[in-house]
Formats: structure tokens, C-alpha cells, sequence
């Protein structure tokens, strides 16, 4: 026995010490491959740039860029798609994505540590690092590469959203995707999405007589009825109201999200921010759903669902509604859809303060969603200046979106049109489209305004959440960005009230009486004045002022 | 002890020590590199410069840690659940290898066992994520209890704050018993058999023979295992919490593990989480120690 035991232990001893060496091995080689993989070609550098000429035309060497994207749900672009052959072929590029294995900031920060970052990163518009790498002078100018490269690149960029980004210096890093300048909502209003929405189920909802859920009464006579009329969805039961995980900060359903929904102003009369959790309003929806949970129509496997079993109900069609945003159902939908197209999530009017206004949603802001630097790691900069200059230009979007002309769309009366093959494995097979077309995965400079006249027609139950969000749109742009840099003295504080809200919000919806509730809001607001609430408005108000400055004047 | 004796006795080893080597490399590459990271905890450091170019600040980082409004409840969950682990999970697994020790049937005892520590090696995301639906109002432990009628209606286990430390220490006992078994077996083993004759012969029962020769020849093993794991109390464990905590059982799921994780890579302060771990580790030297002291005093068997 004794024998066996001592065997049994060193080969798990010799078997630990093998797995830690082959792991290690594996990330050394693919550090190797990674290194090896940038850049083969030099570029020629006599040609002179012009500003008449982008300066991708001069020079299509084979060149090979590694850009980082700080998602670890992306699904890079393979290679041998269409449209990646299509730009290899055009301008001698080929991206070699990089996407981390875990958590986000953590491969960002010892790339940020280590010096390592590659070519180009692409990190949300919002994210504090963009500011970190810019201040360590880790990234490039686009003014300084655009001046020496390629000056073509200020034909093509929207000068609104280099002046929105420029830093103190005067100079603009990145350049952003998904936004909408100023001219958009005037002129192009169509283009401009939100993805905030209230979804109820069709089926049970038309059943319930198309009930009015804009009122606190009717939103809970509605979730009441439905719960008695559907105890059951396919033997589980019925969760009459779901909502957005909650995280360590709050519930974006319920901060930002509902306060739109409620239409507060995120200023006061004389131009000051406010918090907006603080507007009688919005407490009353909070306390709606108080009794709503106080009447057992709240489950508390919303408070503990993660995106994937969320992801999982909807499919299901265990929720009857919802607030939630609309791009987050569509693989959803597409489950319902397939059981019974009656029983897809449709956007009604709900929650709606008590004058009965319009929402006001966030709109597409000249913020965008992610911004893309090219580091000083980079060593082809002016390749890739080129290519940021071919990408924004009209030319580069149409030619990454929709591919080669011939080969993925066709020119039919002077509209471009996809192949009606490919278009139809859009809509039935994503992930296939993707692994031929590639076009959902390049994102990282697309400008969703101007791609907007290529899009397919979307299914009718995904239509019909975007119809529903036409004109409900705010530009909110003046507000994005304001958040102090999370290593400074504000920064710290706004994390811990973030953080105090986040232990608060679930409190106060369980809370078993009105009184227990006041209390509980009553000592949020007390904790966030003592953590030092007034210092952040300071701040914060300071940067919305400036923001205003540097935004073209709204009608 | 003269040089010569020392050499020859090197030599006499020498391949054992040329095993040790790569044991010592990995101690030296993975544990005391990185100690030189530590001094971050009382510098301002931002990842985008180098360690030696940040500002020191002396005990600031730690101050603040001791002054953080959630400090006394991290506190307070690190040990509460360390020492309910101790206390029910120190002994049951003795008490468990004696046991199995006790069966005859030898296919009993190695199905029983096999069984016992399979758990083991499911990882914690696995298994927690197993737990949460199993747990939920409508999961398979609710549905079991509403059934044999022991409640009258679901209880959220892992929703309520009050039913978390149960549920971290009910679950960690039941995966690790079996394994943490294995090393009292050894230990079991290795005892002679001539001692159980000889109480036979002098008419001793088996409860007699378990009190008077079982546990007294494994004392020394339980000790040590005793040491190490008063050492590892401020070790709350990390994988088994980050995956079973959520907003509504955070007052009593925040342990110091959780609040670094937190504070560092989600909050990106990097010297104020260094200094709360290193406050972790201080506390478990001090702990270590301790209680290798004591129990040196008591029966003279120690760690060092």
C-alpha cells in the first residue's frame, strides 16, 4: 500500500511538473510566431506623399500587421475570407488579429507592462487605457504619421471626430468606428441606432390584450397577469421581467438604461450635472419593482444569471418582458423564431415617467465604440496610416464591408448588391457568412452611417425592434467621456461609489417595505457624499464643459 | 561535521540532488522573482513605467487598505470561513481515512474511495457552475427538499447572504475529503501490524485499538497537516468564491482574495492590491508560526 501510494504520488508529481513545461513551451513558441509574423516587407519610403493621392495606391507590398482587440468574444478574421483576400490583394495587407484568452485588461496591462503591444489595438472608446498609452507615448500621432505618410488620410477622417478625440497637445491617436458626427442626425437620421429597448413576448402579450406597460400599475398588472395566465414555459417557470446581469457597479438595465427610458435630463436648468438615480421618477420605478418582487413576480435568478444563461432563457422564451438591449436577443430571436414565429420578442412602450414622454435613448455619439491606435511598436507606421486612411475613405468602406465587386455584390442600376446567395447565408447562417464573406468580423474602423445604405433587409422580427427605436435617439455625446482616470483621486472615489451602488441596488429591490427601502437609498446617498461624491461632480462637470466646447453647436 | 564528510556525503547523493535542481530553478523563477514585484505595494506605481521609476510612498497604500470602508467585513469572511473550514474540515477527513481504514472488504474500500475524491478533479468552474443550478429556487436540491417536504418553499441558496459560508464550506468539504483522506492513509499504513497483534492478544476492541495505536502513530502527520492549514486560513479559496459570489450574497462572499482580484485587475490599482496582499500573507507567516510554536511546546513535532 504504502509502495502504491508513493508511486501514485510522484507520478502526479512528474505529471504537474510535465503540464506546467508543456504549457510554458506553448507560449513561448506562439510569442516566437507572433514576433516572427510582423512585418516582412519594408516599405519604400522615396515616393513622395501627396495629399491629391492616397498614400495606400504608392505602395502595395505584402505587409502583415498583428492588431490586438481587447475582446475576448471576437472572432478575428481568417484569412482566407473574401474580403481579407480581397484587401491582401488590393493593398498588400494582411491583419494577423490578436484576442485575449481571458480577461481583457489583464493580457492588455502586461502588454502595456511589458512593452509588448503590437502593431495596432483596437480597446472600447471609453476604456481609461487609451488615455494610459497615450500619456506613456506608446502610440503614434495620426497627425504626425498623416503629416509624414500619407496627408491624404485628412481628406478621408471627419475632422469633428479628430477634434473630439484630440488630446491636450493638439493631436489626435485614434480614430473611432460605429459613430455618428453632428450632420448625421440631420441628415441621414435613419442611420442613427440605438439598442435600448422594452421587449415583451408577442404571444403572451397580444394574449394579455396588448396591455398599456407604460404606467408603474399597468407595467405591474401586466407582469402579474402574465404570471398567472403562463406559470409555466415549457414545464419551468415563467420569469415575468428580466433584466441586464448585475455587476459590481449596478445593473446597466437599471442605471442608464431606465433613466432614458424615463427621459431625466442628465443636467439640471442651469447646465449641472445631476444624478439622475436621485430623480424622484426614477425612484418610483425603482420601487415599483420593489413590489414587484414584494408580489413574487421578481426571480431571483435574475439577479444571479451571467450573459450565457440570460442568452439561454431568451431562447427559451422563459422571460415575458424585459429591458434589454435589442442587439443582445438576435441569436435569441432567432431560436424563438424558428419554435414559433408568434412567440418572438417584440419592442413595445414601457416604463415611461409619468408625464408619458418619449424615451430618450442613447443615439450613436461621435464617441463611437472602440478607437484603434497604431502603437510605436509598429514597424511599418507608414503602412499603417495607409491603411486607416484606405479603411475610412467611402472606397474602403464598401470595399470591407461588402467585398469585391463580381465576386460578393454586383452593381445593379447603380446600387451595389449583394449576391443573393451570399446575402440569404447572411441572414439563415452567420457564423458560415462570416468564414466565407468575413464582413461581421472587420469592424474595427467601420462607420456604421456610412455602411448603412449596404445592410441587408433584416428579418421581420428583428425589423421590428429597430423600427420601434426610429427617433427615440439622443445624442448624448457631450456626456461620453467624462469619467475621471480610474488611478486618480476622483477616479478611486467614482469606482467606490460605483461600487457602494452596485451592493446597493439589489438591496433596495428586495427590500421588504417602502420605509426599509428610504432607509436604504438614504444611506447610498449618504456613503456616496461621504466617499466624496461632490469632488467627482467637480470633475466631471469640468470635463462635460469642455466637451461642450468642442462640440459643434446643437439645435 | 568536517568538510570531507560533507563532500563525500554530496557525492554520495549526487543524483538525488541533480533531481532537486529543477525544483529549486522553478522555486527561484516562479516564487522569488516575482517577490521583487512586492515593492510596488509601497510605491505609486502605473503600469505604463517601469517599477523603479515610481514615486515611493511609504505605508500609504497600506493605510488606505486598513481605513477601506469594506475592510473589517473581507476581514471578517476571510477567517469566518477559513475557521469553519478548519473546524469541520480538519477532522473529517481523518476521521474518514480511519474509517475506510477499519473496512475489510477490499473492493468496498477502493470503490468508496475512488468515489470519495473524484470530485477533486473537477475544477472549480465546472463544478460551481453545476452548483448555481442545482442551487437555484428551481434547482434540483429545492425540488429534492420541497418533495421530501423538509421546506415548505424554495430557499435561494446562493442568493442570500446568509446561506453562502455554508454553502462554500458544505461544498469544499465534499470535493476535497476523499483526497485529503489519501495522505492519512499513507500515514495508516505505515503502521506497523505487529502492534494491532499484540492488542488483539491483550483483548483490545477496535475502538480501543483506533484510540490507542491508529491515532497516536499518525499524531505527527496530522500535526504537520494541522500547521499547514492554520497557515493557509487567510487563503480563502479564490477559484471557489469568484465563481459562487454575485451581488446578492457579496456581504458575505467578499473575501481578501476577492477584493485584490477586484481592486487590482478590475480597478487596475495595482500597489494598493499588492499591499492588501501582502497584509495576506504577513497575517498567514504570523499565523504559521504561531501555531508551529505551540504545538512544538505541546508534542514536540514542528515544521521547523
Amino acid at each position: 500500500m504504502k509502495k502504491r501510494l508513493s508511486m501514485l504520488f510522484s507520478v502526479l508529481m512528474i505529471l504537474s511538473t510535465l503540464a506546467s513545461c508543456a504549457s510554458d513551451s506553448k507560449e513561448s513558441s506562439k510569442n516566437a510566431s507572433e514576433a516572427g509574423t510582423s512585418s516582412a516587407a519594408t516599405s519604400d519610403v522615396s515616393a513622395t506623399p501627396t495629399a491629391d493621392e492616397p498614400g495606400w495606391k504608392s505602395n502595395t507590398d505584402p505587409v502583415t500587421f498583428d492588431w490586438y482587440i481587447n475582446f475576448s468574444w471576437y472572432k478575428p478574421a481568417e484569412s482566407t475570407t473574401m474580403i481579407s483576400k480581397y484587401l491582401k490583394e488590393k493593398t498588400g495587407v494582411s491583419i494577423n488579429f490578436i484576442v485575449p484568452a481571458g480577461n481583457e485588461k489583464e493580457k492588455l496591462n502586461t502588454m502595456i507592462a511589458g512593452g509588448s503591444l503590437p502593431d495596432m489595438v483596437t480597446i472600447s472608446a471609453t476604456e481609461d487605457s487609451i488615455r494610459q498609452i497615450i500619456e506613456a507615448d506608446l502610440v503614434y500621432s495620426l497627425n504626425d504619421l498623416a503629416d509624414e505618410y500619407d496627408p491624404y488620410f485628412y481628406e478621408v477622417a471627419d475632422k469633428e471626430v479628430l477634434d473630439w478625440y484630440a488630446q491636450p497637445d493638439g493631436k489626435t491617436y485614434g480614430y473611432n468606428n460605429s459613430y455618428a458626427v453632428s450632420s448625421d442626425y440631420k441628415e441621414k437620421p435613419e442611420t442613427i441606432e440605438t439598442q435600448q429597448t422594452f421587449l415583451v413576448r408577442k404571444d403572451m402579450y397580444e394574449a394579455l390584450g396588448k396591455p398599456d406597460m407604460r404606467t408603474p400599475e399597468g407595467f405591474l398588472k401586466a407582469l402579474e397577469d402574465a404570471k398567472a395566465m403562463y406559470p409555466e414555459v415549457n414545464g419551468q417557470p415563467l420569469i415575468p421581467f428580466a433584466l441586464h446581469e448585475f455587476s459590481d457597479t449596478g445593473n446597466y438595465s437599471l442605471d442608464d438604461f431606465l433613466q432614458n427610458f424615463l427621459a431625466i435630463s442628465k443636467v439640471d436648468a442651469d447646465n449641472k450635472l445631476i444624478d439622475r438615480r436621485e430623480d424622484p421618477e426614477y425612484l418610483t420605478w425603482l420601487k415599483t419593482l420593489r413590489t414587484a418582487n414584494e408580489k413574487g413576480l421578481i426571480s431571483s435568478d435574475i439577479f444571479i444569471d451571467k450573459r450565457a444563461q440570460i442568452d439561454e432563457k431568451v431562447a427559451q422564451g422563459r422571460y415575458f418582458a424585459m429591458l434589454y438591449q435589442k442587439s443582445d436577443v438576435v441569436s435569441g430571436q432567432a431560436a424563438r423564431n424558428l419554435e414559433d414565429p408568434n412567440s418572438v420578442y417584440i419592442a413595445v412602450d414601457g416604463m415611461f415617467n409619468s408625464n408619458l414622454d418619449q424615451p430618450k435613448l442613447n443615439g450613436t455619439s461621435i464617441t463611437g465604440w472602440t478607437q484603434s491606435l497604431i502603437t510605436k511598436n509598429c514597424e511599418n507606421p507608414d503602412r499603417a496610416i495607409q491603411l486607416f486612411t484606405y479603411w475610412i475613405s467611402d472606397e474602403g468602406q464598401r470595399d470591407l464591408y461588402l467585398g469585391k465587386e463580381g465576386e460578393s455584390w454586383d452593381m445593379v442600376d447603380g446600387k451595389e448588391v449583394m449576391k443573393p446567395e451570399l446575402k440569404e447565408l447572411l441572414v439563415n447562417d452567420r457564423d458560415e457568412h462570416d468564414k466565407i464573406v468575413g464582413m461581421d468580423p472587420l469592424w474595427m474602423l467601420r462607420i456604421d452611417t456610412k455602411i448603412h445604405q449596404w445592410k441587408p433587409e433584416k428579418a421581420d422580427y428583428l425589423k421590428q425592434m429597430d423600427d420601434w427605436t426610429i427617433g427615440k435617439s439622443i445624442n448624448y455625446a457631450a456626456f461620453d467621456n467624462i469619467a475621471p482616470p480610474t488611478d486618480s483621486e476622483q477616479g478611486i472615489v467614482d469606482t467606490k461609489i460605483k461600487q457602494a451602488w452596485g451592493l446597493a441596488l439589489p438591496k433596495l429591490i428586495l427590500a421588504e417595505s417602502e420605509e426599509e427601502f428610504d432607509s436604504l437609498f438614504q444611506d447610498f446617498v449618504k456613503t456616496k457624499t461621504d466617499l466624496g461624491y461632490d469632488k467627482l461632480m467637480e470633475y466631471e462637470q469640468a470635463k462635460y464643459e469642455e466637451n461642450l466646447k468642442k462640440l459643434p453647436a446643437q439645435e | 561535521m568536517n568538510w570531507v564528510k560533507v563532500r563525500r556525503k554530496l557525492i554520495d547523493q549526487k543524483y538525488l540532488l541533480l533531481m532537486v535542481i529543477p525544483g529549486i530553478i522553478w522555486m527561484l523563477i516562479f516564487n522569488y522573482t516575482p517577490m521583487y514585484g512586492i515593492i510596488i505595494a509601497f510605491k505609486d506605481y502605473k503600469i505604463t513605467k517601469p517599477i523603479s521609476e515610481a514615486e515611493w510612498v511609504g505605508l500609504k497604500h497600506v493605510i488606505e487598505f486598513f481605513k477601506d470602508e469594506r475592510f473589517f467585513l473581507i476581514l471578517k469572511n476571510t477567517l469566518g470561513i477559513s475557521f469553519l473550514k478548519l473546524i469541520i474540515g480538519f477532522p473529517l477527513p481523518i476521521l474518514f481515512a480511519i474509517m475506510l481504514n477499519e473496512v475489510k472488504h477490499n473492493r468496498f474500500k477502493k470503490v468508496v474511495q475512488t468515489i470519495s475524491y473524484l470530485p477533486h478533479f473537477l475544477s472549480w468552474v465546472v463544478l460551481g457552475g453545476i452548483m448555481i443550478t442545482w442551487l437555484s429556487e428551481s434547482g434540483l436540491l429545492n425540488e429534492l427538499l420541497l418533495s421530501m417536504g423538509l421546506i415548505k418553499e424554495a430557499i435561494p441558496f446562493i442568493a442570500k447572504s446568509e446561506y453562502f459560508w455554508g454553502v462554500v464550506i458544505v461544498s469544499d468539504i465534499w470535493k476535497e475529503l476523499g483526497w485529503n483522506a489519501i495522505i492519512y492513509l499513507a500515514a495508516i499504513s505505515g503502521i506497523d501490524q505487529s502492534m494491532y497483534e499484540a492488542a488483539t492478544v491483550d483483548g483490545a476492541g477496535r475502538l480501543r485499538k483506533i484510540w490507542n495505536i491508529t491515532l497516536p502513530s499518525i499524531a505527527g502527520t496530522i500535526t504537520i497537516l494541522l500547521i499547514l492549514a492554520v497557515g493557509n486560513m487567510m487563503n480563502s479559496n479564490f477559484d471557489q468564491i469568484f465563481v459562487l459570489k454575485n451581488t446578492l450574497n457579496a456581504d458575505a462572499s467578499d473575501v481578501i482574495d476577492i477584493f485584490v482580484y477586484r481592486m487590482g485587475i478590475q480597478s487596475g490599482r495595482f500597489s494598493f492590491a499588492t499591499a492588501a496582499g501582502l497584509f495576506k500573507s504577513l497575517t498567514a507567516v504570523v499565523l504559521l508560526v504561531s501555531t508551529n510554536t505551540i504545538v512544538k511546546k505541546i508534542n514536540n513535532t514542528s515544521l521547523f
